[in-house]
């Protein structure tokens, strides 16, 4: 297994912990054009997602992987289509459980 | 020893005032005491040969009251300890209205003292003792026998007792009961013809003059039987007049005044439904005029012949069985009468066509004969030892005037807080407020119909709420006419007649063939309820007792499989039943079905294994027929796998359909007829290796000497991913708060993971009545959903489940598979999510 560059899961209030570093969180599309994705995140916030060029067509939902720019953006390394019966509060709930008490089980 | 009888006691059992120990706990002394016999059996009674029984007069002091003692108390007057001058205490016992006569059946009593002499000088009465007499003439000509008797007259009468116990009344002193001899002696054969004809009514007369000049109570009382039949009733009067006050008292009952009111309703009623039964019987077999109206409380199983005046209270639905005698039909009703007794009728095959149509909820019946069974508790929630099974002989007549003394319910409200420490399967009766109520779901019946279902939460001033469960037709009329109340904003008064308590992780109320709702009702106790709610029961926490507890009692609990051997479950008297989430790891395909009956018996195919014949048909031994083409059912052997370990686990027909996603026919094909063994390996690869969520019945079988605990799948679902995690989640949310009570316990060196599986438990109810608390469609649509998706964030941890079959959807107590009780209704867990499915088919042994 590559550890060398690990992805940590984050849900939109998450994502200012990581600017700098590789994230990987899954949103819900709300538009897209130009290369770039406007998405909700599972806790309800805006995510602009940039750099990659999105699936097509696009589903609901849309993991993301990259580079966290800022609170709020993206730089997307891998787009991955996630259906469009994902659960996102089971997401959140690991996002916060992966970032809190159970830290130590992740990378 | 002083002691002290209880003074008026025995007027007051005459009038009536008191009616059991409830009502009073008198002590009276034992004046006489007589050994009865029984020499002489009738055949249509089951009662033990040579059963004993001590007859006995009581005296308050002033008065004489005849009684019998229950034969479990004969040991104490075998013993001595009960003689003549006893003083006694009833401590348990019933005033019996017997025909015209109160009786008391002494069932416990306290000695206050074991002899003692005579206290006062009582006289007799217990004969013409009811309330309303009009003749005073009467009266007194009453008491004058009575005196006779009570000075030193008794020991005659008793004589004179044994003498028509010899002759003519021979069996009737014999009976058990003092009621029987009176009702039954006709039945000898001497009152049976003059009651059918009226010419020999005259000698009759006679004959009963003599008697009736004896204090001898049955006496007259027969006769006033007999002038139920309109064709004797001129003799009848005759009979009156000329014996004086004795015997025409006793005819004037409160409810029937003088000799005509039996020739009225009980009567004109009687009228048609005779003939046959003179046909049936033969003439002069019995006395086939109505007796008296007795109260239910007085039927027993050694009457033959008894009136009661009752309200139908609560119609069962007609239903179909067949067990190895054939098919049948069957339905039930419950009756109420004027003393607020209660009990079943049911009705079987011909019968039930007889009265089906007759039966209408609310009406009051004078029904007549019929043969009284125990009640069978467990499908018979109604406070009678008994139920009247009606034959063709019965008589059922519908009294038009309504006769307002007979109660249209009866209420035994519990609170809701009480239902957590009674058993399941126990019948209540709730009043409460209705918070929330569910949109209608539909469950698919064993037998392939639909069956609606939808649930709502009653809460009440215990502070406890609870779910109630509605099935069939609840759901429309009444579920849409609570829908409507709570759609409109107002949380309606709901009382439920007889729903029957279920236990699935906490407790939740169902309805049964025999309840009733009642929507905003009328009285008092719903008042109180509507108080209490405006003032302060609207904010009130509110605690449900649906779906919280776990870890106790026989439930549907998610385990893990090394569970099943470290908590040895399937070892107790019932079954375990249990859910898991699994992989299959390995499945034999070998013998996946087999060969099955399609015969259908009853609405099921009859599914026993059929054998070749050669011929291209197929053979049942159990419906001793053969058929061309036979039916394939699963009978697969897997091997399920969690993160604690291994399990075998069988899946028979619908199970199996649910693992494999084809029918057993289909995969037979694929294999067997088409030889296509690359399709075949296709689909068990497919199948292998997949998580399921595995609903399990354990239970330990013993095979040719062996113990051996066995699982069944009885429901399979490929694992919902999404709920299963919402599951997990929970359960760590528990496990952090400390809560571990709510998870089942598991070895530590099982696993840490198991630490994941718990019970979910949901308290809702208040948040529920908080959304609606906003108001008004919408916001009830809110709570609408809430319901619904609260249940789906546990289906695996609340799943409503059937201890019989082990399918999900209903629980045992409405389980389709043992369904041998009229009133069962189909039950299901959420709405619309687990539809029928389950077992292979059992055979219901029932009627």
């Amino acid at each position: 297994m590559d550890t060398s560059s690990p992805s940590a899961f984050v849900n939109g209030a998450l994502l200012r912990r990581y600017i700098g570093q590789k994230v990987r969180t899954v949103v819900q599309v709300i538009g897209s054009d130009n290369g770039s994705v406007v998405g909700k995140s599972t806790d309800d916030l805006q995510i602009v997602v940039r750099g990659s060029s999105p699936p097509s067509p696009l589903t609901t939902y849309l993991e993301v992987i990259g580079i966290a720019e800022s609170e709020n953006a993206i730089r997307a390394e891998t787009l991955t289509n996630f259906g469009n019966t994902f659960d996102p509060q089971n997401y959140n709930e690991l996002c916060k459980l992966a970032n809190g008490e159970f830290k130590h089980l992740f990378i | 020893m002083e002691v002290n009888l209880t003074a008026g006691a025995i007027t007051k059992m005459m009038n009536g005032e008191i009616a059991s120990e409830k009502d009073m706990t008198p002590v009276l002394q034992v004046t006489e005491l007589k050994l009865i016999q029984t020499k002489i059996q009738k055949p249509q009674q089951n009662q033990e040969p040579n059963k004993d029984r001590y007859k006995l007069l009581l005296s308050d002091g002033v008065l004489l009251q005849q009684g019998m003692l229950n034969t479990s108390l004969n040991g104490l007057v075998e013993e001595g300890i009960i003689q003549l001058g006893s003083v006694i205490k009833l401590t348990q016992y019933v005033c019996s209205l017997i025909q015209t006569r109160r009786f008391v059946i002494v069932m416990q009593l306290e000695v206050i003292a074991d002899i003692c002499d005579i206290i006062g000088i009582p006289g007799q009465v217990g004969k013409s003792n009811e309330p309303g007499q009009s003749s005073i003439n009467q009266q007194h000509g009453e008491a004058g026998s009575v005196n006779t008797q009570s000075i030193g007259g008794f020991e005659q009468q008793e004589a004179r007792r044994s003498e028509l116990n010899g002759g003519r009344f021979g069996v009737s002193a014999d009976l058990p009961q003092p009621q029987v001899g009176g009702q039954n002696n006709p039945d000898t054969g001497r009152y049976g013809v003059s009651a059918n004809s009226p010419q020999p009514q005259v000698p009759d007369v006679g004959r009963y003059g003599v008697t009736a000049s004896s204090p001898q109570p049955q006496v007259s009382q027969r006769f006033g039987t007999g002038s139920g039949i309109p064709e004797t009733a001129p003799s009848t009067r005759p009979y009156v007049s000329s014996n004086a006050g004795y015997g025409g008292s006793r005819q004037e009952q409160p409810r029937a005044p003088v000799t005509n009111a039996y020739s009225r309703p009980v009567q004109s009623g009687y009228q048609p439904q005779q003939p046959p039964m003179y046909v049936n019987r033969g003439p002069g077999a019995r006395n086939e005029a109505p007796p008296r109206i007795i109260p239910i409380a007085a039927l027993n199983p050694y009457q033959g012949r008894w009136t009661i005046k009752v309200r139908v209270t609560s119609k069962g639905e007609l239903r179909r069985f067949s067990n190895t005698r054939g098919e049948g039909k069957v339905f039930s009703f419950d009756l109420l009468d004027a003393d607020g007794g209660e009990i079943r009728v049911t009705c079987f095959n011909d019968v039930v066509d007889q009265f089906f149509d007759l039966i209408v909820v609310g009406n009051v019946y004078l029904i007549s004969r019929g043969s009284l069974k125990p009640a069978r508790k467990d499908y018979n929630h109604l406070p009678n030892d008994y139920e009247i099974h009606l034959d063709s002989a019965s008589t059922i007549q519908q009294c038009y005037d309504d006769d307002a003394a007979i109660p249209r319910n009866q209420f035994h409200f519990r609170n809701i807080g009480d239902i957590e420490n009674m058993e399941s399967n126990s019948v209540i009766d709730l009043i409460g407020i209705v918070s929330s109520i569910s949109p209608t779901g539909t469950v698919i019946r064993k037998n392939g119909s639909e069956v609606g279902k939808r649930a709502l939460q009653l809460k009440d001033m215990s502070g406890r709420s609870v779910e109630v469960t509605m099935w069939g037709d609840f759901c429309k009329a009444e579920g849409q006419k609570l829908q409507d109340l709570c759609d409109s904003g107002v949380f309606p008064v709901l009382a439920v007649k007889a729903g029957r308590i279920g236990e699935f992780n906490g407790k939740q109320v169902s309805t049964i063939g025999s309840s009733q709702f009642f929507i905003e009702p009328d009285f008092p106790e719903a008042r109180q309820l509507r108080n209490w709610y405006e003032r302060e029961g609207r904010n009130a926490p509110c605690i449900s007792i649906s779906r919280e507890f776990s870890g106790v009692g026989r439930q549907d609990v998610r385990k893990v499989i090394t569970q099943i051997k470290d908590e040895k479950l399937g070892t107790s008297e019932k079954p375990d039943w249990i859910t898991v989430t699994a992989t299959i790891s390995f499945m034999k395909v070998d013998n996946f079905c087999y060969t099955a009956c399609p015969i259908m018996n009853g609405d099921r195919p009859c599914s026993k294994k059929v054998t070749n014949n050669g011929d291209g048909t197929w053979r049942c031994e159990k419906c001793d027929r053969c058929v061309d083409e036979c039916d394939y059912r699963y009978i697969l052997q897997i091997q399920l796998q969690d993160h604690t370990g291994l399990t075998w686990a069988t899946a028979f027909q619908e199970a199996g359909e649910e693992i494999m996603g084809m029918s057993a026919k289909d995969l037979y094909y694929v294999k067997y007829e088409h030889h296509d063994d690359e399709k075949f390996e296709d689909i068990i690869r497919s199948v292998t290796f997949t998580k399921y969520t595995f609903k399990l019945k354990i239970k330990e079988e013993t095979y040719s000497d062996e113990q051996r605990v066995k699982a069944t799948v009885v429901k399979a679902e490929k694992l919902n991913y999404s709920s299963n995690t919402r599951f997990m989640l929970e359960a760590m949310d528990k496990l952090r708060k400390g809560d571990a009570s709510s998870l089942p316990t598991v070895k530590p060196e099982s696993s840490n993971y198991s630490s994941g599986i718990g019970t979910s438990g949901a308290r809702e109810t208040t948040s529920v009545d908080t959304h609606r608390e906003f108001g008004l469609p919408a916001a009830n649509q809110v709570s609408q959903y809430g319901n619904q998706y609260s249940s789906n964030s546990r289906p695996l941890g609340g799943i409503t489940s059937c201890n019989a079959c082990g399918s999900n959807g209903h629980v045992s107590a409405n389980c389709p598979s043992v369904m041998s009780e009229p009133q069962g209704q189909y039950m299901s867990g959420t709405p619309g999510r687990y539809t029928g499915g389950g077992m292979p088919r059992q055979h219901v042994g029932g009627y």
